[in-house]
């Protein structure tokens, strides 16, 4: 299709440019790795807590979950959830007699696949963020008269945040580079761009050199963003 | 059911097949990948080399795995100097490819654990060995070494297990391993649940046996060490 | 737990309700046709996101002859039976080739094209010197000759490593017809095929000529040369044609009147040459001038 074109060309954002849609590319890696992120960490709180709770089928489930989805690769993961929700969502809609719906957006599948993984890892935090708080000083909240939502938005929150921003900032850092993954379903986030152009226009060096200059921004940003926030939560734990 | 039961065994076989592709990765990719962090390291202790160890480490851990493989495999396989160079019959190869990057992306991972595990060190031991009058090297061999082993494996062991997983992006430039022969079977057969779950069991089983023999071994060090 | 039940059956309905998706809004006597923008060069993707290839030029041609008002949307082709079922595109326009299967769930109109499939590879490989090159070959044929064709091809093919895009119909007959003999390797993207194909990571590939025509005229093409059969018939299909909801009698008709008279007046040989590199109209339509 286009032959021998300058670098500058093709990364630019002429009618030829890959520029404009390499950025758009970005900004969908950061919305997948975004939306799998609040996922995991609703999805990931709940797995924490059921794990604390003295119902031990839940807390089981809930445990095998965990080694489930840490021990297999997520790019098998994201294959099963683009493949297999149609079918899945088919025999849903079947069981209430619905006809079968249309195949949920790449978006979905994708962000549901990264979060179910996320969740995982971000129960382990959370497992962990929970036992950091000293018993003793729940109590003495608890003695003191305040409501559960002052005991954690006073007590618990801001000493389970500094224990559990580092590791949650490494699991942010794993879902941006992760999000790249959902590029086989053809969703047109940054690495599936970059390979699109790469291929359409022979001259893979060039957009993949691209792309990860692009990811090495989102997560030097990140990290930079992180560090602050860590500092602020180590503030508020007070002098630990 | 019959039916079933054919595909069933017939993706099993060809699960098994790939299996062989899957381990020689990972063992490779591990074996490449510590030595690499071990270079690293060490450089990282020298003036003149730390920026390009910072550097390396920087990007590898910056970029995703994937897009690494792609430029590796597509990317030096476009460049001239490649195709007509002295690597070109090793470069050519997917498996090969597909090792070079695991090995320089998990090397970057595994600096960083070999790195905090060294700076956690307790100061006071490296203290006594120096007043003790040992050489550099003993010094390395008997006391750094030993605890450096200790502090790091938890961690190293948690990037082995993560490297056995990123042996699956080996599929995504036609290395035909588990996940690839997984794809394959979903693309031509449209079922999905049943090639995933064979695919999955792999490699649970994989990372289990990892897991377990990585526990055993803290054990055994734990029992070594100062209370 | 009861509590937890009543939450999530409601909940699943959501789920499969927000699949089925709002109905889009579209001006009444609009006609909106589904492609890829994905194959080209038949349709893609132009990187500011416009459409640009042989359809999405074809198709409005066409609609103004039927004097009605025609909107291309891109989609995956996973969807897109699905999506002309449930009535959110009134046709799909995406180089369908005519094949028994789908022939089953979809509504032909006749051809506008004609391609064959055949194999590339690098100029002097020992693939380049395969026998019966462009002799046409019917996978649909019986009796001795084409099956010594397909021995031939079988032959010839032994042992070298052919790359094609994966779910394709190329890589189904390959798998099929010509069985293991092959070293088969899959690819996602036509794009990264093509990469390995010019760096000489695989022996050759076997893809629809309306692909390969266009890519021997580029600059890193040239290195390609076309070897061996032209295939036709199979699961690669007797020509591509636009594919209407199976009631839709009236509307296909219509459709096929225009494509008849932009058969007769040359349109689809000026489009073919334009982007295929080769007049692609079927046989029988040709010669008319």
């Amino acid at each position: 299709m286009d032959d021998n074109l300058p670098i500058i060309t093709l990364l630019g954002f002429g009618p030829q440019g890959w520029g404009l849609a390499l950025l758009a590319g970005a900004g969908l890696t950061v919305a997948v790795a975004l939306a799998a992120m609040v996922l995991g960490m609703v999805l990931g709180a709940a797995l924490a807590t059921v794990q604390g709770l003295r119902v031990p089928v839940l807390a089981r489930a809930a445990a095998i979950y965990g080694v489930v989805l840490r021990g297999v690769p997520e790019l098998l993961v994201v294959l099963l959830l683009y493949f297999g929700t149609p079918g899945l969502l088919a025999a849903l809609a079947g069981l209430f007699g619905l006809p079968p719906p249309e195949s949920p957006p790449a978006f979905l599948t994708g962000c549901v696949a990264i979060g179910l993984v996320s969740a995982a890892y971000q129960a382990e935090v959370f497992r962990g963020g929970l036992l950091a708080v000293p018993r003793g000083q729940i109590e003495a909240a608890m003695a003191a008269g305040m409501t559960p939502w002052t005991r954690f938005r006073r007590v618990i929150a801001p000493q389970v945040l500094h224990h559990v921003l580092p590791p949650l900032g490494n699991i942010w850092q794993f879902n941006l580079k992760d999000s790249a993954l959902v590029s086989i379903t053809g969703l047109a986030e940054l690495m599936r761009v970059s390979l699109v152009a790469a291929g359409s226009t022979r001259r893979p060096f060039v957009f993949f050199v691209a792309a990860m200059a692009l990811y090495l921004l989102l997560t030097t940003a990140s990290s930079a963003l992180l560090h602050r926030a860590e500092t602020r939560s180590r503030r508020w734990a007070g002098g630990q | 059911m019959n039916d079933e039961i054919a595909f069933l065994a017939a993706t099993a076989l060809a699960i098994a097949r790939a299996l062989p592709v899957t381990l020689l990765l990972a063992l490779a990719g591990a074996l490449g990948a510590s030595l690499l962090a071990a270079l690293l390291v060490a450089a990282h202790q020298t003036r003149a080399l730390r920026p390009l160890a910072r550097a390396w480490i920087f990007v590898f851990r910056g970029t995703p795995l994937l897009l690494q493989m792609a430029m590796v495999y597509y990317g030096l396989g476009a460049l001239d100097a490649v195709r007509h160079g002295p690597l070109w019959p090793l470069l050519r190869e997917p498996l090969v490819c597909a090792w070079l990057a695991l090995a320089c992306c998990c090397s970057a991972y595994i600096a960083e654990v070999l790195r905090a595990a060294l700076a956690a060190v307790p100061r006071g031991q490296i203290e006594a060995a120096l007043a003790c009058g040992m050489n550099r090297r003993t010094r390395l061999i008997r006391v750094i070494v030993p605890q450096l082993v200790r502090l790091a494996l938890p961690a190293y062991g948690n990037e082995l297990v993560m490297l056995v997983k990123s042996t699956s992006l080996a599929s995504t430039i036609t290395v035909v391993d588990v996940t690839g022969v997984a794809q394959l079977v979903i693309a031509h057969s449209y079922r999905t649940i049943e090639v995933f779950c064979l695919a999955a069991a792999v490699y649970l089983a994989l990372t289990a046996a990892l897991t377990a023999a990585l526990r055993l071994i803290e054990r055994r060090l734990a029992q070594g060490a100062l209370p | 737990m009861g509590g937890a039940m009543k939450r999530l059956v409601p909940a699943l309905l959501l789920l499969v309700a927000a699949c089925h998706g709002a109905a889009p809004v579209r001006d009444p006597g609009e006609l909106v046709i589904g492609t890829e923008g994905a194959y080209p060069p038949w349709n893609f993707t132009r990187p500011d996101g416009t459409l640009a290839g042989f359809e999405p030029e074809y198709l409005p041609i066409l609609c103004a002859r039927l004097h009605r008002h025609c909107r291309l949307v891109a989609m995956d082709w996973d969807g897109m039976i699905g999506a002309l079922q449930t009535g959110k595109i009134d046709l799909i326009a995406d180089a369908v080739q005519i094949t028994p299967e789908r022939a089953q769930v979809l509504a032909f109109g006749r051809p506008y094209a004609l391609t064959t499939g055949v194999i590339a590879t690098l100029r002097g490989s020992s693939l380049a010197a395969l026998g019966d090159g462009g002799v046409r070959m019917d996978l649909d044929a019986r009796g001795a000759v084409p099956d010594a064709m397909t021995a031939r091809l079988r032959r010839g093919l032994a042992g070298k490593v052919i790359g094609v895009q994966l779910s394709g119909a190329f890589d189904s007959y390959l798998t099929g017809a010509i069985g293991p003999g092959v070293a088969i390797r899959y690819y996602r993207t036509m794009g990264e095929r093509d990469l390995d194909l010019l760096n000489g990571r695989i022996d050759g590939t076997l893809e629809d000529e309306s692909y390969i025509r266009p890519l021997l005229a580029t600059r890193d093409g040239a290195a390609l040369t076309m070897a061996g059969p032209r295939l036709i018939g199979g699961a690669i299909g007797r020509g591509e044609a636009l594919a209407f909801r199976p009631g839709d009698t009236a509307l296909r008709a219509a459709f096929d009147r225009a494509i008849d008279a932009t058969l007769a007046d040359g349109t689809v040989r000026r489009l073919g040459l334009k982007w295929f590199h080769m007049d692609a109209s079927p046989p029988g339509a040709r010669g008319g001038r």
